[in-house]
């Protein structure tokens, strides 16, 4: 079991546990994190799931392929540290990660 | 008619999709549905249906799951089902209709989308509300002093078709004749596919090939700020061809068209229906976005998508092989009380979350639902701005019959101005 930290737009943060492998979006899902609305369901084919990474997480993370690359384009506010959390995969690496969520996700 | 589900013990909930009673009320027979758990075999159409929310989710959002059945079945085969459906012998409509971004899957399919996905974006959407703004403003002077309306054909109808005309480039004045093709040719999808529709769906597949042949021909010679230039670029530069091209021109105008002139109607309805509902939208107008998605789950407009299982697989506690058809009724998962609890039946302009179907899921999910929420949002805050009230001015309004579409035929009002 890892560690995932969401953090919404008034800075009210609410740490969960996720499996090896589960999105981060997924763990939002499932968990009541409704500002993740997840409507394609992870297809890469929505961009309702955008996160902001926390600062001390960029570094760390896979980066985003050319599909989810092209879809923070076209967010609202999208930053260098946007990212689709039905991309970021749980595992050691990410064990503790740090997410900020946009007040809308359009 | 043939059906071999649910057998009716309770009236009204006999599933008939052509019954005036499904077109009036179609939920008593999607909840009996989801009440038998396993998916049933609906004979007219040669595939299971599937009406309970987890179930409907996920084989909507699992890539193994496809549109096109040309990942198991040989050439032959989908001809002989193709004749089976009546969807043979339709040279233009199989080449630009049954050929689409929406049947296709895996490369192809993401292919095509590609080239168009950033168009339906909500930033570039954004950039179309002055646009709507200013037509829907007109349009409401035009009948804000009539007193009584029909609001699907004197409004609804009016906008979605304009505005995804203005996105790919079609001169307003041709709007209208794109909506009539567009309804001739979405006509022919349902189950009652006669000789007579199968006709006037390949007579209007033609003229609308005719017809962008010509637009794409101008643009070529005098290039435009629109999507048909930028797919006119993306051609030349060998990302699609000519008829996938054709096929995505007219997959855009049709799917801009009529689902969002049937959710605006339905949505209105249960406005009326809920006065409760259309009080607290009018005290804090900033609902108005959980309205939309409110609307899109309690009269969800494109109720029926298929998909085919490319591996064995378990639905609903129930062993399917590879190859199996699945009718996914996104109008019952979207009433799922397991989903949305008991008062799934309610229309809660508040909702939130709300995460329905509506706009299917996974891979194929709908690409211009950001427009189509945009024309609502713009539509309906016009409206309540710019009425005192608004009131139902018929009894009983009459919903169109069949299983691919829902929405009021006609839904007229009383219009009181503020």
């Amino acid at each position: 079991m890892y560690r995932v930290t969401f953090v919404d737009a008034d800075g009210q943060a609410t740490e969960l546990t996720a499996n090896e492998g589960q999105s981060v979006m997924s763990v939002a899902v499932a968990n009541g994190i409704d500002q993740i609305l997840a409507e394609c369901g992870g297809s890469c084919a929505c961009g309702t799931c955008h996160c902001y990474v926390d600062e001390s997480w960029t570094e760390k993370l896979p980066a985003a392929d050319d599909s989810e690359q092209g879809m923070i384009e076209c967010l609202m506010n999208p930053t260098d540290r946007s990212r689709l959390t039905c991309q970021l995969k749980m595992s050691a690496a990410l064990d503790g990660l740090v997410v900020h969520l946009p007040r809308e996700q359009y | 008619m043939a059906t071999a589900t649910p057998k009716a013990s309770e009236p009204g909930t006999a599933f008939e999709p052509l019954s005036v009673a499904f077109a009036q009320n179609p939920y008593p027979a999607y909840a009996a549905l989801r009440d038998l758990g396993e998916p049933q075999f609906f004979p007219d159409f040669g595939m299971w249906l599937v009406a309970r929310f987890d179930d409907v989710a996920s084989i909507a959002r699992d890539n193994s799951m496809v549109r096109s059945p040309e990942f198991f079945m040989s050439h032959e085969e989908i001809e002989a089902e193709k004749r089976a459906q009546n969807w043979h012998d339709m040279p233009h409509h199989s080449r630009f209709v049954q050929f689409s971004m929406l049947d296709s899957d895996g490369e192809v399919h993401d292919r095509l989308r590609k080239q168009v996905f950033r168009e339906f974006t909500p930033v570039f959407i954004a950039r179309q509300r002055g646009m709507i703004q200013s037509f829907v403003d007109k349009l409401v002077d035009g009948l804000i002093d009539k007193g009584e309306i029909d609001f699907v054909e004197d409004l609804a109808a009016q906008v979605p078709g304009h505005i995804i005309g203005r996105v790919l480039g079609v001169p307003d004045e041709d709007c209208p004749q794109l909506r009539v093709w567009s309804e001739n040719v979405v006509k022919f999808f349902d189950i009652n596919r006669t000789d007579e529709r199968k006709a006037i769906a390949e007579k209007a597949t033609t003229e609308f090939y005719h017809y962008l042949q010509k637009l794409m021909t101008q643009r070529r010679a005098a290039p435009q700020e629109d999507l048909i230039t930028r797919l006119i670029a993306a051609q030349d530069a060998g990302h699609l061809n000519e008829d996938e091209l054709v096929s995505t021109c007219m997959l855009i105008l049709m799917a801009g068209h009529g689902s969002t002139i049937d959710v605006l109607g339905s949505g209105m309805h249960a406005l009326l229906r809920f006065p409760d509902q259309m009080e607290r939208l009018r005290q804090d107008p900033g609902l108005i976005h959980t309205a939309i998605q409110e609307m899109f789950r309690f009269e969800s407009p494109l109720p029926f998508f298929h998909r085919y299982s490319t591996t064995d697989c378990v639905v609903g506690g129930k062993a399917f092989p590879r190859g199996t058809k699945f009718g996914l009724l996104y109008g019952a998962a979207n009433r799922d009380p397991a989903a949305f609890g008991d008062d799934a039946g309610s229309f809660d302009v508040g909702r939130n979350p709300n995460r329905h179907l509506a706009f299917g899921g996974g891979a194929h999910f709908c690409l211009g639902n950001h427009l189509a929420r945009l024309d609502m949002e713009v539509i309906f805050t016009t409206l309540i701005k710019r009425l005192k009230s608004i009131s139902l001015a018929e009894v009983e309004p009459q919903y169109k019959p069949g299983l691919s579409v829902r929405g009021p035929k006609a839904l007229r009002l009383t219009l009181t101005p503020a």
